[in-house]
C-alpha cells in the first residue's frame, strides 16, 4: 500500500472541497474526492459530504469513527440524520467508494444507510417509500453478503419470494441471524461501519481483483470512501440529474441531459427522465458551469447534480475520456476560438485514426431519394438489397447471389440464418437493445430497429409504410446510422469532412511539411481526393485501363505474330488511354499527376482457357509465356522493353489527353511519368528515350509543348541502392513500399498474411504487419540510403511514397523522419494523412497533447 | 400434430433446434430422422426447424392455461424480465459506446466495467433459474451453460459475451428466454411490452 499512502499521517475526515488545502491529492482523496475539489475550486456549489481518505479507510470500520463522521456531516450539511426536512423529506446517508485512478469493479453506492432500526417510516409518501425500500434492500443485502457472509443466493431467493421490500425486512433479519456472522446492525453508526467493511471486502474479492487485472491496475489499489447526505423525497422541487456539455450527434456545445424527481438510487447515472429545459430554475447555471469546466479541463464534461429548495448542488464530474470524433473535433476547434488553446495544440489533440470514423460510408443523398420509413439507427453502416420478409427467404435469395435486406417485425434466435445471409436488417419493433440490434452489431451488419411505420403482410408478401407498398424482392437501401430506409438503390459513399474537421485540417496543413497526395485511377477518385484536400495525384495506376473491352488489344500485343495486327492494337490502346486520361486530368486541374505506366504481371492479361484463343500460334505463345512466379517475372518496365510499343502507346494517350484538357481550358496538370519495377538504371534510360520520342511527336503534331517530368518507382532493394545512378535521369523517385517490403523481407504478401503473420505477431517476432506499418529498420534503412544517394546527385529530386503505407500515421511519421517530400494515400485516407503529417512535423501525438 | 410421436432423443433434438433457431454441421441421427419427418430443414451445413417443427415444439413445451405451476412461473418471469433488460442493455453497451460509436475494445476501463456488471446480472439470474427449474426441469441446464460462457470470456476471448455465432453468454440467455416464452406461450411482442411495463415500474 505504500505507493498509494497519503503523505500525511492523520488527515481525519475531509469535507468536500477542503482536501487540496490540506495537501492531499488523488492518492488519498481518490477520483471522487478530486472531482469535488475541482468543482469547489471553481467556486461552484457542491453537495454536502466528506471523504474518508485512503489511510483512514481501514479504521472507518469502527462504529466510533463512523459516528464521528456522521456528526461532522450533520455540522457541514446543517441537517440531522434521520430527521425530516421542511418539505417532508427524510435525511439519510450515502456511502460510496472511489480509487486513486478511474477503475471498474468498485463497490456500488450504499444509499439510505442510517435508517433507524431498519424501519421505513410511515410519514413518507408511497413513491418515496417504494424507492426507499428498493435502495435500502440493495444496501442491506450488500452488507449482509459482504460484511456478514450471508450467501448471495439465499438473499436472491428472499428477494424473489417477497417482491415488496417492506415485507422483506423481517425475513431478512432472520436470514442474517441464521446465516450471518452477526445479526444485521441496528444502530446507525454500526450500519455505516458495516457498510464500509462490506465495501472493503468486496474490493478485495476475486471479482474486483479480476476487474483490476483486466485494466492492468495494481492488485493493491486502495479505496477512499465518501459519505454524503441523501434526502428521500417525492417533492416536485427536489431531484437529481446529469448534464453533458456537447450534443453527441453534432458535437456542438449544447448542454443536454436528463433529470428526475426524487433521490439518486444508485451511483450509476440514470439515463431516463425529463429533458433539462424543464428543470426547475432553468439551465442557465448548468450551461455556465459546463462552459467553465470545458475551458478549464479541455475536455467534454458531464456533471451530476441535485436540486432542491436550496438550489443546485454538483455531486459528480466526469471528463469524457473518449469523445466521438465529431465531438472531439468540435471541442478542439471551439477551444481555439475561445482563445483557450492554440491551433497546433488543437491539431495535436486530434487522433488521425479517430477521424476515419467521421468518414464511414453512408448513402449519398441528393435530395431526390424517397424515404421509406425511419426508425432507430441500431447498427451503423449502409446497405442496399432486396427485401426478404423472413429468414428462410433471405437465405434463399442470398444463395442466388442477391444482396438482401431482411425486413421483419422483430427477430428471434430462429432468424439467425437469415440475419447472417442479409446485408442489412430492418425491424418494425424493438430498440437498440433488441435481439435484432444486438445480433446485427455482433455480426457487423447495418440495422434499423423500431421502424414503427412499417406494416408487413406475410401472406401477400408485401410491406407498407406510409403511401408506399413494396413487394418482397424489391430493392431498398438502409442507413444504420441515421435510421432511415429508402426506396430503391442509393449510392453508398463516404461523406465530406464536417465544418470543424475542415477547420482542423486547414490548421494541420499550416503545420505540416510533408505533401499529401492521393492514389487515384479515375476521375471519380480524383475528384474525391481533391475534395478531401489532396495536393495532387501521387499514383495513378493504369492497369485497369487494360481490362474489360481493351483486353483483346492487349492480348493482340502480347500474343500476336503479325506486326500489322500489333500496330492496330496499339493504336486502339492509345485512343482508349486518351479518353481515360482526359477525364482524370480535367478533374485534377493544375495539380501534379504521377502516372505509373503499366505494372501488372503479364498473366493478368492472358487467357486462362483454350476457348479464348484464336489459333494454334496463340496457344503456343501462351504456353511459352507461362511464368512460375509472375510477380517477379516479366512485369513493369521489363514487359515494356520486351514489347516496345506498349509504353509509347500509353504516353501517346496521356500527352494527347493533356493537350485536349489544356486546349479546352480545363486546367494545366503537371505530368509526371513514372516507370515501374526498375532495378537496372539503363532500363530507365531506354524507356525515357521512347517517351521523349512520343512527346516530341505529339508536340509537333499538335503544336503545343507538353512539359513532363520523368521518374521511377523504387520497388526493389537494388533500385534503392542505385538511387544515385537513377537520379541522373529521374526527376522524382516514388517508393512503392508494398513491393519494397515484400522484396526486402522476401515475403510473398498474400501467403504470409494468410498463413504466418498471426503467429509471428503472437510470438512477438513482429509487432505490426510490415504491410500496414512501414518497417523502420530494414525497409526504412533502404529508403534512407536511397534518399541520401538520390539527393547527392540531384539535390532537388522529389521523393515520395505511394501505396497503403501513405495513409498510415506511424508510416507517415517515418516518412517525415526520412525527409521525404510527400506521401500518397487513398482518397478516403487523405484527411488522416494531413493530420498525421502535421503530427509527424511537430513530433506530438494526441496522448502527449492532452497531458 | 397429435399424430407425430417422437422418441425422447428426437424430441430433445427438436426442442434444442427450435430454441436455438439453427445449428451448423453434420446432422445427427435424430436430426436426420426429424428431417425425414419434415420437422427440420437441412440446407447444406445448416439445420433449421420447419414451421411444422416449430409448431410442434410450441405445443410440446406450452403449459396448459390451468396448470397449477403457471402462476408461480409467471411471478418468477416477472422478476426475470427486468434482469433480461439489464442483460440486453449490457450487451448493447458492450457493442456500442454511450456516444453511439462502436466499442473497439481498446478502453480497458470501459470493458472491465461491463464485465464487472455482468456479474451482477449473473448473480441475479442464478436464484431465478433455481426457481424456474423447480417447475421446468430443463431450465436447470442453463446455469452451467452460462457459467461456461463466463469462464470462456474470462479466458480472454471477448466473443463469449455477445457473439451470435457461438454459445456466448448472450446466445445462451436468448435460448433460455426463448424456452421460457415457448413454455408460457407468450409472443415476443407481448413479452417486450410486458418487459417495458415492468421496467417502467408500472407492474403487469
Amino acid at each position: 500500500m505504500t505507493e498509494w499512502a497519503a503523505p500525511v499521517d492523520d488527515v481525519g475526515l475531509v469535507p468536500f472541497g477542503r482536501g487540496f488545502e490540506r495537501g492531499l491529492d488523488a492518492r488519498s482523496l481518490c477520483t471522487r474526492g478530486v472531482q469535488l475539489e475541482t468543482l469547489a475550486g471553481l467556486g461552484l456549489p457542491v453537495g454536502a459530504g466528506l471523504t474518508i481518505p485512503v489511510p483512514n479507510v481501514p479504521g472507518f470500520t469502527s462504529p466510533d469513527r463512523a459516528k464521528a463522521a456522521m456528526n461532522l456531516l450533520e455540522t457541514i450539511s446543517g441537517r440531522q440524520i434521520s430527521s425530516t426536512t421542511d418539505t417532508g423529506g427524510l435525511v439519510l446517508l450515502r456511502l460510496s467508494a472511489s480509487a486513486p485512478v478511474e477503475a471498474a469493479g468498485l463497490p456500488p453506492d450504499l444509499v439510505c444507510l442510517g435508517l433507524k432500526r431498519s424501519v421505513i417510516p410511515d410519514g413518507l409518501g408511497a413513491r418515496a417509500r417504494t424507492s426507499l425500500g428498493a435502495a435500502w434492500w440493495k444496501a442491506a443485502s450488500f452488507i449482509a453478503e459482504h460484511a456478514l457472509g450471508v450467501p448471495g443466493d439465499e438473499l436472491g431467493m428472499l428477494d424473489i419470494d417477497h417482491p415488496d421490500p417492506v415485507e422483506r425486512i423481517e425475513p431478512f433479519k432472520r436470514l442474517c441471524e441464521e446465516h450471518g456472522s452477526a445479526p444485521f446492525p441496528t444502530k446507525r453508526s454500526q450500519q455505516v461501519a458495516a457498510g464500509a467493511q462490506a465495501m472493503i471486502e468486496r474490493w478485495n474479492s476475486p471479482r474486483a481483483a479480476r476487474a483490476r487485472r483486466k485494466q492492468n491496475l495494481p492488485a493493491d489499489l486502495p479505496l477512499a470512501l465518501h459519505l454524503e447526505t441523501v434526502i428521500v423525497t417525492e417533492h416536485d422541487d427536489e431531484g437529481h440529474g446529469y448534464a453533458t456539455s456537447r450534443n453527441a450527434e453534432t458535437g456542438a456545445f449544447e448542454p443536454n441531459g436528463r433529470f428526475r424527481h426524487g433521490f439518486r438510487l444508485s451511483g450509476e447515472r440514470q439515463l431516463e427522465g425529463h429533458p433539462l429545459d424543464a428543470l426547475p430554475g432553468g439551465v442557465e447555471m448548468l450551461t455556465g458551469v459546463l462552459a467553465e469546466l470545458e475551458g478549464r479541463l479541455g475536455s467534454v464534461v458531464t456533471v451530476d447534480f441535485e436540486f432542491g429548495p436550496d438550489g443546485l448542488a454538483l455531486v459528480g464530474l466526469e471528463e469524457q475520456r473518449r469523445p466521438s470524433a465529431r465531438v472531439a473535433t468540435s471541442l478542439a476547434v471551439d477551444l481555439v476560438i475561445r482563445g483557450i488553446n492554440d491551433e497546433q495544440r488543437a491539431v495535436a489533440s486530434t487522433d488521425p485514426v479517430h477521424v476515419v470514423e467521421l468518414l464511414h460510408p453512408q448513402p449519398r443523398l441528393s435530395g431526390d431519394e424517397v424515404a421509406l420509413v425511419s426508425g432507430l439507427g441500431a447498427s451503423p453502416g449502409a446497405a442496399v438489397g432486396r427485401i426478404a420478409l423472413d429468414s428462410e427467404t433471405a437465405v434463399e435469395m442470398a444463395e442466388r447471389g442477391d444482396p438482401v435486406i431482411l425486413v421483419m417485425s422483430e427477430t428471434t434466435p430462429g432468424d439467425l440464418p437469415g440475419m447472417m445471409a442479409a446485408a442489412g436488417i430492418l425491424t418494425a419493433n424493438g430498440g437498440s437493445a433488441s435481439h435484432a440490434a444486438v445480433v446485427a452489431r455482433g455480426m457487423g451488419r447495418p440495422a434499423i430497429c423500431g421502424a414503427s411505420g412499417l406494416r408487413m403482410d406475410t401472406q401477400a408478401r408485401t410491406l407498407a409504410a406510409g403511401t408506399h407498398v413494396l413487394s418482397e424482392g424489391d430493392v431498398i437501401s438502409i442507413d444504420g446510422a441515421s435510421g432511415v430506409a429508402y426506396v430503391g438503390e442509393l449510392t453508398i459513399a463516404r461523406p465530406s469532412p464536417s465544418p470543424s474537421l475542415t477547420t482542423l485540417l486547414s490548421w494541420a496543413d499550416d503545420g505540416r511539411r510533408l505533401g499529401v497526395r492521393a492514389n487515384a485511377d479515375n476521375a471519380v477518385d480524383a475528384t474525391a481526393a481533391v475534395d478531401n484536400g489532396a495536393e495532387g495525384i501521387g499514383l495513378c495506376r493504369t492497369e485497369h485501363m487494360f481490362l474489360g473491352d481493351r483486353l483483346p488489344f492487349v492480348r493482340a500485343v502480347l500474343l500476336s505474330h503479325d506486326g500489322d495486327a500489333e500496330e492496330r492494337a496499339l493504336a486502339e490502346l492509345a485512343r482508349a488511354q486518351r479518353e481515360d486520361f482526359r477525364e482524370l486530368l480535367a478533374a485534377i486541374g493544375d495539380r501534379p499527376v504521377t502516372v505509373r505506366l503499366l505494372d501488372a504481371p503479364m498473366h493478368e492479361f492472358l487467357p486462362t482457357s483454350a476457348d479464348e484463343l484464336d489459333d494454334e500460334h496463340q496457344a503456343r505463345m501462351l504456353e511459352h509465356l507461362h511464368e512460375e512466379n509472375p510477380m517477379l517475372g516479366v512485369r513493369g518496365v521489363r514487359l515494356a522493353l520486351m514489347h516496345e510499343g506498349l509504353y509509347p502507346a500509353q504516353v501517346e494517350g496521356l500527352f494527347q489527353a493533356w493537350v485536349d484538357v489544356v486546349s479546352a481550358d480545363e486546367g494545366r496538370p503537371q505530368l509526371e511519368v513514372m516507370v515501374p519495377l526498375v532495378s537496372i538504371p539503363d532500363e530507365l534510360v531506354m524507356t525515357l528515350r521512347l517517351i521523349r520520342r512520343v512527346n516530341q511527336e505529339v508536340s509537333s503534331r499538335t503544336g503545343m509543348l507538353i512539359p513532363f517530368s520523368i521518374g521511377t518507382m523504387v520497388e526493389t532493394p537494388r533500385a534503392a541502392l542505385m538511387a544515385d545512378r537513377l537520379a541522373q535521369w529521374a526527376e522524382f523517385l516514388s517508393f512503392g513500399t508494398n513491393d519494397l517490403t515484400q522484396l526486402t523481407y522476401g515475403f510473398s504478401r498474400d501467403d504470409v498474411e494468410r498463413r504466418m503473420l498471426g503467429t509471428y505477431l503472437e510470438k512477438g517476432l513482429l509487432t505490426a504487419s510490415p504491410f500496414a506499418e512501414l518497417d523502420p529498420d530494414g525497409v526504412g534503412a533502404l529508403i534512407e540510403t536511397a534518399v541520401a544517394r538520390g539527393r547527392s546527385v540531384r539535390p532537388d529530386i522529389k521523393l515520395g511514397i505511394c501505396g497503403e503505407h501513405g495513409g498510415d500515421p506511424s508510416s507517415i511519421a517515418l516518412c517525415e523522419r526520412l525527409g521525404l517530400d510527400y506521401v500518397s494515400a487513398s482518397p478516403s485516407r487523405i484527411p488522416v494523412a494531413r493530420l498525421a503529417a502535421a503530427h509527424a512535423r511537430t513530433g506530438r501525438s494526441p496522448a502527449e497533447a492532452v497531458s | 400434430m397429435g399424430e407425430v410421436a417422437l422418441t425422447d432423443e428426437q424430441q430433445a433434438a427438436l426442442v434444442s433446434l427450435v430454441v436455438r433457431g439453427m445449428a451448423r454441421g453434420q446432422a445427427t441421427q435424430a436430426q436426420q430422422e426429424l428431417a425425414d419427418a419434415g420437422l427440420i430443414l437441412v440446407k447444406g451445413p445448416v439445420l433449421m426447424p420447419t414451421p411444422a417443427g416449430t409448431e410442434l415444439v410450441g405445443s410440446l413445451l406450452r403449459l396448459p392455461d390451468d396448470a397449477p405451476e403457471r402462476e408461480r412461473i409467471m411471478a418468477t418471469f416477472h422478476r426475470f424480465l427486468p434482469v433480461n433488460r439489464q442483460l440486453r442493455d449490457l450487451c448493447t453497451a458492450w457493442q456500442v459506446r454511450p456516444d453511439g460509436s462502436a466499442n473497439d475494445h481498446s478502453d480497458e476501463n470501459y470493458d472491465a466495467d461491463i464485465r464487472d456488471r455482468l456479474d451482477d446480472i449473473d448473480d441475479a439470474v442464478g436464484p431465478l433459474l433455481k426457481r424456474f427449474a423447480e417447475d421446468i426441469p430443463s431450465m436447470g441446464a442453463y446455469r452451467p451453460r452460462l457459467t461456461e460462457a463466463l469462464a470462456n470470456l474470462d479466458e480472454g476471448d471477448d466473443a463469449w459475451l455477445a457473439s451470435p455465432l457461438i454459445d456466448s453468454y448472450h446466445t445462451v440467455w436468448m435460448h433460455l428466454h426463448q424456452e421460457l416464452l415457448l413454455t408460457i406461450g407468450m409472443s415476443r411482442k407481448e413479452d417486450e411490452e410486458l418487459e417495458e411495463r415492468l421496467v417502467a415500474g408500472g407492474g403487469a
